[in-house]
């Protein structure tokens, strides 16, 4: 462990000093083992019912992330409670501190160890992200052509020939992949379902194809606008229902589309 | 010495001479601008109107013939050009008695209201500014979590609501910016390299009255309809946007982006050249390395949002279309150079504030810094990496899939020297005598919050759990979390810590300790109930919060009165030290480095004698703890300065 050496070339302090080092290290190592058990167990009441897989991945690697996070934030945290407790001073210090400076070893090791974090969470995110992303579309897959303007959401079906336009809520079958083409007709927007894991901004003059997701769960959910686009940028959010096939196919022709 | 004692009498001798006082002022400055804009306005309006079809002016060409004129004979009123014209025409170099009434030798407070060039009375005027500016950007703050604080609208309508929000914004972004190169940079800086001013103290005096004519182009907006955009002032909102209240955002960003260039330029080239004898770049304070890398920093920013900005005013004024898609303009445009000099933006806020709590630290564990010079390889990491990151703020722009890798690569590779920076902080600490002052408890603030702030930052640059939360309260969490928690408590570390030698007085340390920890636990409660909100999918940005969102947001709203608390507290304990404090010491924390060897209130051209420099400031206890005792005064002779100055020890 590179930060065994923080004790640096104070190494021989005087023997009635306590071992501080040892000490701080097995306080972080307890309550990092504590702290990762208690977001294991909360986790499920704090991350948001995931709709679809690729949410339901984006929340996996949310968790992951915390696992790692909860001991790197408990070593400042404890070395600097431990430092404040132990090594205060009441009122003005009558003499200085060690001057201890960090040992090549320590600074090459803890330029090791932070990069090796640095390398992890990035081989994570991009292979989890291509993961995500290389589902291909088949000819099952639904696509809809999604339509942002100031200040509302309109989909379009054009399998179908449908649109949701004049519709209370948006509809979307379960257990079909679908594909959304995102534009927009005036300023930019951005096109969000929690859920489902999709997020990606709506460009003017754009048209961007997200990836192909698989809505999962039966429920209604919502779809925001995530880019700040004037006026009524909060009232820009509309239901979106995942249903069943047979109440999906209904919707679309009650929406003036074709089977 | 005697001239700051002399002052009042002198002034009291010259008040017959209104005249002379009060020309050139900013009162002649204000006087002179206002006449300009309103002359340049009229004739605009009576052109524009005669070319158009219809008859009617252009809006956007009035203001910005308004804005500009005003920035023009401001400074014309303030005699900012007396010193140019003088140089051009005058058959004689100025008197070194001309140069020193140019930085306010025997004005009295009146200096503080002149084009004066003298580094601290900048430096005091920037800090002024900074208090009255951090005053409106909070204020904006409570009245956004005012409204948030249930779903629907409740006091604000929609327009309103997100004006507030981008003045908010804008403020708090503008001040994060200035709040330690301005007055710290300014007034400490070159004192601490041994200067006796800046470079080039005229630029110094312009980067300041620019910032200040900035102040009113920007709080118009509130009379031309105001801006709906928010702080990023995105194309092609912007653009579609029919009151000319964006134009005072447009032109506030001009105004104060030459601002900071200008003092960039003069803060560089002072701590080039100005460096007293031994002061090598080894031996730097590590402050004036921070301060240093951050205006570098804006130096290569600020140019592409100086240039955005003009593409918008260009967009609206002369319809050109560098922005719009339908006439083949692209709103990836304006995101690319918003963020080229966003990104780097937050790093310019970061560093200074990062290097005051390690020069802090250093100071009240009464130990050297762990490891000086990898923390400087830390700091310059990051200011060029920081270069390179924007484009994790277009990750889910659409932009090619590709793309993604370089994005995550940059960003994530900040974190290792982001990381040298807690080593060595906590190296710091580690068996110090740690002094837990006001100053030190902001720190150990800053510590904790840039951890939070730091650790949040992964989640937004790993892609997948950035599409869950881009866009979101999380992100708003998260900056604040850097800005606020390391940003502005690193602001009032040193300002505790210096405020001292720069006022003369002690900010009374109750109310200072009172002042954090409503602050810290008002911060950490607020943005913590948003992060929760923002993993749940609340967007940024929302006048009113949707009802899933409602408990979240009304526990960050009452955490907010903490903060609220925590400003008045800090307003008082101000008023209350400038009227009844205590008088500070020369050195009032046993510092070693030069600030706190000249004495209280530093005299004009602030060394007698200019002192030589022979190590790091830092040289707390011994060189090695086997060696035998050295005096203490041994190690802090390092800075040997001839004549000694009258010092108070306590």
């Amino acid at each position: 462990m590179s930060e065994a050496n923080i004790g640096g070339n104070a190494g021989s302090a005087s023997p009635a000093e306590p071992r501080h080092l040892r000490r701080v290290l097995i306080i972080w190592a307890v309550l990092s083992v504590i702290g990762i058990a208690i977001w294991l167990a909360v986790a499920q009441f704090i991350l948001p019912q995931a709709a679809s897989s690729l949410d339901g991945a984006d929340n996996f690697t949310f968790l992951v992330l915390t696992v790692l996070a909860v001991p790197v934030s408990l070593f400042v945290f404890v070395f600097l409670g431990y430092s404040l407790i132990v090594f205060r001073v009441q009122g003005r210090p009558t003499e200085d501190g060690v001057p201890l400076q960090p040992r090549p070893s320590l600074q090459i090791g803890w330029l090791g160890v932070t990069s090796l974090l640095c390398l992890f969470l990035l081989i994570w995110g991009l292979i989890a992200f291509y993961q995500e992303t290389s589902a291909a579309s088949t000819s099952n897959t639904l696509a809809v052509q999604v339509t942002a303007q100031q200040w509302q959401w309109t989909f379009n079906y054009p399998q179908y020939n449908a649109t949701s336009a004049g519709a209370q809520v948006i509809e979307l079958p379960v257990n079909r992949p679908v594909e959304f083409y995102v534009t927009s007709k005036d300023v930019l927007h951005g096109f969000s379902i929690r859920a489902l894991g999709v997020r990606v901004d709506a460009n003017p003059g754009e048209v961007t194809t997200t990836a192909v997701i698989t809505p999962t769960q039966i429920g209604s959910y919502t779809v925001q606008c995530v880019e700040l686009c004037g006026l009524f940028h909060s009232d820009m959010w509309e239901a979106v229902n995942v249903v069943s096939a047979d109440s999906f196919n209904s919707w679309i022709i009650s929406q003036g589309g074709h089977l | 010495m005697s001239d700051t004692m002399s002052s009042t009498t002198v002034a009291t001798v010259k008040r017959p001479n209104l005249i002379n006082s009060l020309f050139p002022s900013v009162i002649s400055g204000i006087v002179l601008g206002v006449v300009g804009a309103a002359l340049a306005g009229l004739l605009v309006n009576r052109i524009t109107t005669a070319f158009s079809p219809d008859s009617v002016p252009n809006d956007d060409a009035v203001t910005a013939a308004v804005y500009t004129a005003w920035v023009l004979f401001f400074f014309i009123g303030i005699g900012a050009f007396n010193g140019v014209f003088k140089w051009a025409f005058a058959r004689r170099e100025p008197t070194p008695a001309e140069e020193l009434q140019l930085a306010g030798k025997d004005q009295g407070l009146w200096r503080y209201f002149r084009f004066t060039t003298d580094h601290k009375v900048v430096g005091m005027q920037y800090l002024a500014t900074v208090f009255v500016l951090f005053f409106f950007g909070s204020m904006g703050a409570f009245m956004i979590r005012l409204e948030q604080s249930r779903p629907g609208a409740i006091f604000f309508n929609p327009q309103t609501y997100n004006t507030i929000v981008g003045m908010h914004g804008i403020i708090m972004i503008a001040t994060t910016i200035i709040m330690v190169s301005g007055p710290f940079g300014n007034f400490i800086l070159p004192i601490m390299i041994g200067a006796r001013d800046m470079a080039f103290p005229r630029l110094n005096a312009l980067s300041y009255w620019l910032l200040f004519a900035a102040i009113p182009i920007f709080f118009s907006t509130l009379a031309l309809g105001g801006f709906p955009t928010g702080w990023t002032g995105y194309a092609p909102l912007a653009v579609q946007e029919l009151t000319p209240g964006m134009d005072a955002y447009c032109f506030t960003i001009l105004v104060f982006a030459i601002s900071t260039t200008v003092a960039a330029m003069n803060i560089i080239t002072t701590v080039m050249v100005m460096r007293t004898k031994g002061m090598t770049w080894g031996r730097l304070p590590i402050l004036v390395w921070g301060v240093v890398l951050s205006v570098i920093l804006s130096l290569t920013a600020f140019p592409s949002f100086i240039v955005s900005q003009i593409m918008v005013l260009m967009d609206r004024i002369f319809n050109t279309s560098f922005f719009l898609a339908a006439s083949g303009g692209s709103n990836w445009l304006y995101e690319h150079l918003f963020w080229f000099m966003g990104h780097p933006e937050v790093y310019v806020i970061a560093l200074p504030a990062m290097a005051v709590a390690a020069e802090l630290t250093a100071v009240f564990a009464r130990k050297p810094l762990f490891g000086y010079r990898l923390l400087v390889g830390g700091l310059v990491g990051i200011s060029v990496l920081s270069v390179i990151v924007w484009g994790h703020h277009l990750y889910t722009s659409g932009s090619e899939n590709a793309l993604v890798a370089p994005y995550m690569l940059d960003t994530e590779l900040i974190s290792i020297p982001t990381g040298i920076f807690f080593l060595v902080l906590v190296g710091t600490l580690w068996r110090g005598k740690i002094w837990l002052t006001v100053p030190m408890l902001f720190v150990c603030g800053l510590l904790v919050n840039f951890v939070i702030g730091g650790i949040t930052g992964i989640y937004l640059a790993d892609l997948p759990t950035d599409e869950i939360l881009h866009g979101g309260m999380f992100v708003t969490a998260h900056f604040h979390f850097t800005l606020v928690g390391a940003g502005v408590f690193g602001f009032f570390a040193g300002l505790y810590y210096w405020f001292p030698k720069m006022v003369g007085k002690r900010l009374d340390p109750l109310l200072g300790r009172l002042h954090f920890w409503l602050f810290e636990i008002g911060f950490v409660g607020t943005f913590t109930a948003l992060f929760y909100a923002g993993l749940q999918g609340e967007p940024r940005w929302s006048a009113n919060v949707a009802p899933p969102f409602a408990t979240p947001n009304l526990i960050a709203s009452l955490f907010a009165i903490l903060i609220a608390a925590s400003v008045f507290t800090f307003i008082y304990n101000v008023i209350h030290t400038l009227m009844r404090g205590e008088h500070a010491v020369a050195n009032e924390w046993g510092a070693k480095t030069l600030e706190w060897t000249v004495p209280t209130p530093v005299p004009l051209e602030n060394f007698e004698e200019l002192p030589v420099v022979t190590s790091l400031p830092y040289g707390y206890g011994s060189p090695l703890p086997e060696s035998p005792v050295t005096p203490a005064a041994d190690i802090a002779g390092a800075i040997t300065q001839a004549p000694v100055q009258p010092q108070a020890e306590d």
